[in-house]
C-alpha cells in the first residue's frame, strides 16, 4: 500500500490583497492564508488513491510562522499526518531553497512511494517545485498529470500537454504534479474537521535538516512587486435601453475597425 | 566558458526566444547557442542569427527525457543564461535544468534585462494581480511563453550547425500518445474571441455567444468554471492562469465577472469588450467598452447589429 506525501504551500489569499492607488504597492495586511488552490487538487488526489486502495498520506509544508494555521485544514482534507517547517526564512525563499528544504525533510522523514504536488502555487505560480524536488531526490518525475493510478510498484499517469495526451509509466518511488482539472477538492465535512483535531502534526526544525547557508540563499530574489494596472478606455454603456447601448457599442467597434 | 542558450521543442517559439537572447548578447557579450532535438529545424534556427546551433541526437525521446542530458551539456558549456520555451514540456525541462545547475528560475518572464546582481525579469504574481520584479543570479534559467517576443529578422551570417550525441532518460516511459482533438481551432492563435462565463444559465444558452461569434467571425472561449466545472466547452478553450493565454485583436467577455486569474490570460488583447449585468464586476475595469445589461437581451441585439 503506497505511502504518499503531498507537498503544499500556505499562501496569502489573493482576493484579500489590495493595491494602494498612490504607489501601486500591495497591501497584504488584511489577507488571510489558504492552502494554495492547486495543492488542494494534490491532496484530493492522494485522498482518493488511499480511499480506493489503502495506504497513507503525509503532508509536508515549508512556510513562515503563519504556516501553523494550515495544519487543521490540511488534516481535514485527508492527510493522516502533517509535517511542518516554520521559519521566517521561507518568506524570501525561492523554489530552489524550498526544494532543498523539502528534499532534506523527505530524506529525514521518508521514504515515500509517491510524492504529489499541485501544478503550481497560487501566489508565484512558478511551476517548478515538483521537478526540482525529483531532481534533488534522484527520482523520476511525471508532471502535469490529469489522472494517476498506482499498481504495485508502478505509477501510471495520463499527462495532459498542450498538443497531446500522453499515457506514461514509471517505477515508484516517483514525484508527480497534478493538474487542477483532475478532481474537485472536497469541502471537508464536519466529521473530517473534527477528526483533524485528533491527527498528529509534527514540527520539523529547519536547523535540524543539515542545510548549508548557501543552500538557503535564494538565487531568484524579488526586488519589487507592483499592482498590475489595466490601461483601458473603460467606456460604459448603461442606459436602460439595451438597443441604444448596443448601437453605441457597434459604432465604437466600427470606429476601432473591428466590424 | 559562457553563453546564452535557447531551447524549445516548438520551433516557432525557439525562434522567438532568439530575440531576447540576441538582446542579452549585446549587453553580456556572450555567444548565443540554439539547441534543438530536431535536425530538420536546425537550418531555420540558424537563419535567425545565433552563433551556433547544436543538434541533440538522442533518437526519439520526449523533451523531458532529454532534460538530464541537456543539463550536463549546459554545465559543461558554462551556460550563463538559459531561455526555455514556456510550454508545459518546456517548464518541466527548465525546472530540471535549474535544479541541476543549482540556479534560480523565473517562469513566464515578460521582460529580461541585465540588472544589479544578475538577470532582471518581470513576471506575474498572485494570479495576475501584481507584477513582480526579480533578479536571478547567474547562471539563470527563464521560461518565456509563446508570442511574448517576435522572432528576430533573418540573418545572412554563416552559422555552424553541429551534432551533439546525448542519452535520453528512460525512467518515465511513454506508453501511448493521443493527439489532442483540436476541432480545427487553436484559440491561442485566434484574432477574435467571444468568452463566456457563469452568466449563462444553461449549456444551450451558449448558442447566444456562438451567434455573436459567428457575426464577428470569432472563436468561442470561456472561463475555467465553464470548462472544468460545467464541462460545457473543452478545457482547451479556457482562458486563464492555468489555461490559455491569448493576445487577440478583439476579446468580447460575456457573462463573466473578470476574476484576476481569468484576466491574466486575456489582458494583452488589443480591444476588450464586456457585457455583464453587474456594473461593479471587475471585468469592466479591464474593458475598453462595456454594456451593463442582461446578456440574454444584449447578445441577440448585438449579433443582429453586427450581422447587418
Amino acid at each position: 500500500m503506497p505511502q504518499i506525501l503531498v507537498c503544499f504551500k500556505w499562501v496569502l489569499d489573493e482576493q484579500d490583497i489590495k493595491i494602494r492607488p498612490e504607489d501601486l504597492s500591495l497591501d497584504t495586511s488584511r489577507a488571510k492564508g489558504k492552502i494554495s488552490d492547486f495543492d488542494r487538487n494534490a491532496l484530493e488526489a492522494a485522498a482518493q488513491l488511499v480511499e480506493a486502495q489503502g495506504g497513507r498520506v503525509d503532508a509536508l509544508t515549508f512556510g513562515g510562522p503563519a504556516v501553523k494555521n494550515a495544519l487543521k485544514d490540511v488534516l481535514s482534507r485527508g492527510a493522516d499526518q502533517v509535517l511542518w517547517i516554520a521559519d521566517p526564512l521561507a518568506e524570501r525563499a525561492d523554489a530552489r531553497v524550498t526544494a532543498q528544504v523539502l528534499a532534506a525533510a523527505i530524506r529525514k522523514h521518508g521514504p515515500y512511494d509517491l510524492i504529489l504536488c499541485g501544478e503550481g502555487s497560487s501566489d508565484a505560480f512558478n511551476q517548478q517545485l515538483p521537478v526540482r524536488l525529483a531532481a534533488l531526490l534522484g527520482l523520476p518525475c511525471v508532471s502535469f498529470a490529469q489522472a494517476l493510478t498506482v499498481a504495485g510498484d508502478r505509477l501510471r499517469a495520463t499527462r495532459k500537454l498542450g498538443d497531446c495526451v500522453e499515457e506514461v509509466e514509471t517505477a515508484l518511488p516517483a514525484v508527480a504534479s497534478v493538474l487542477s482539472e483532475m478532481n474537485k477538492p472536497r469541502i471537508p465535512t464536519l466529521k473530517q474537521v473534527l477528526g483533524a483535531a485528533k491527527k498528529p502534526n509534527q514540527e520539523v526544525k529547519l536547523a535540524e535538516l543539515g542545510l548549508t547557508p548557501g543552500q538557503l540563499e535564494p538565487r531568484a530574489v524579488r526586488v519589487g512587486a507592483k499592482g498590475f494596472v489595466m490601461n483601458r478606455k473603460n467606456i460604459l454603456f448603461k442606459e436602460p435601453d439595451a438597443a441604444a447601448n448596443v448601437a453605441r457599442l457597434a459604432a465604437s467597434l466600427a470606429a476601432e475597425g473591428m466590424c | 566558458m559562457a553563453g546564452i542558450f535557447v531551447y524549445s521543442e516548438d520551433l516557432a517559439l525557439a525562434g522567438q526566444l532568439l530575440t531576447p537572447a540576441l538582446d542579452l548578447k549585446r549587453s553580456l557579450g556572450q555567444p548565443v547557442v540554439a539547441l534543438t532535438a530536431d535536425a530538420a529545424s536546425a537550418a531555420a534556427l540558424a537563419a535567425l542569427g545565433p552563433d551556433r546551433v547544436l543538434v541533440l541526437e538522442a533518437g526519439p525521446a520526449s523533451p523531458e527525457a532529454l532534460a538530464p542530458a541537456l543539463a550536463d551539456l549546459l554545465q559543461r558549456e558554462g551556460a550563463q543564461v538559459v531561455l526555455v520555451g514556456g510550454t508545459l514540456r518546456g517548464k518541466h525541462v527548465a525546472a530540471h535544468l535549474a535544479a541541476v545547475l543549482d540556479a534560480g528560475l523565473a517562469s513566464d518572464a515578460k521582460a529580461l534585462a541585465p540588472a544589479e546582481g544578475g538577470l532582471g525579469v518581470q513576471r506575474i504574481l498572485y494570479g495576475g494581480l501584481a507584477v513582480s520584479e526579480e533578479v536571478l543570479a547567474y547562471p539563470a534559467v527563464v521560461t518565456v511563453q509563446a508570442r511574448t517576443f517576435l522572432p528576430p529578422p533573418p540573418s545572412a551570417a554563416e552559422v555552424a550547425i553541429a551534432p551533439q550525441a546525448v542519452l535520453a532518460d528512460a525512467r518515465v516511459q511513454v506508453t501511448r500518445v493521443e493527439q489532442a482533438a483540436r476541432e480545427g481551432v487553436d484559440i491561442a492563435a485566434s484574432q477574435r474571441l467571444v468568452a463566456v462565463g457563469r452568466g449563462f444559465r444553461t449549456r444551450e444558452d451558449l448558442d447566444l455567444a456562438a451567434g455573436l461569434a459567428g457575426a464577428l467571425q470569432a472563436d468561442l472561449a470561456c472561463t475555467r468554471g465553464i470548462a472544468e466545472d460545467e464541462h460545457w466547452l473543452p478545457i482547451e478553450r479556457y482562458i486563464g492562469i492555468s489555461g490559455q493565454t491569448v493576445k487577440p485583436e478583439l476579446y468580447v467577455a460575456a457573462g463573466l465577472s473578470g476574476q484576476v486569474q481569468h484576466l491574466v490570460g486575456c489582458r494583452e488583447a488589443k480591444v476588450i469588450v464586456a457585457i455583464n449585468s453587474d456594473e461593479r464586476a471587475p471585468i469592466f475595469e479591464a474593458a475598453d467598452y462595456g454594456i451593463v445589461g442582461d446578456l440574454y437581451q444584449v447578445l441577440p441585439l448585438l449579433t443582429a447589429a453586427l450581422a447587418r
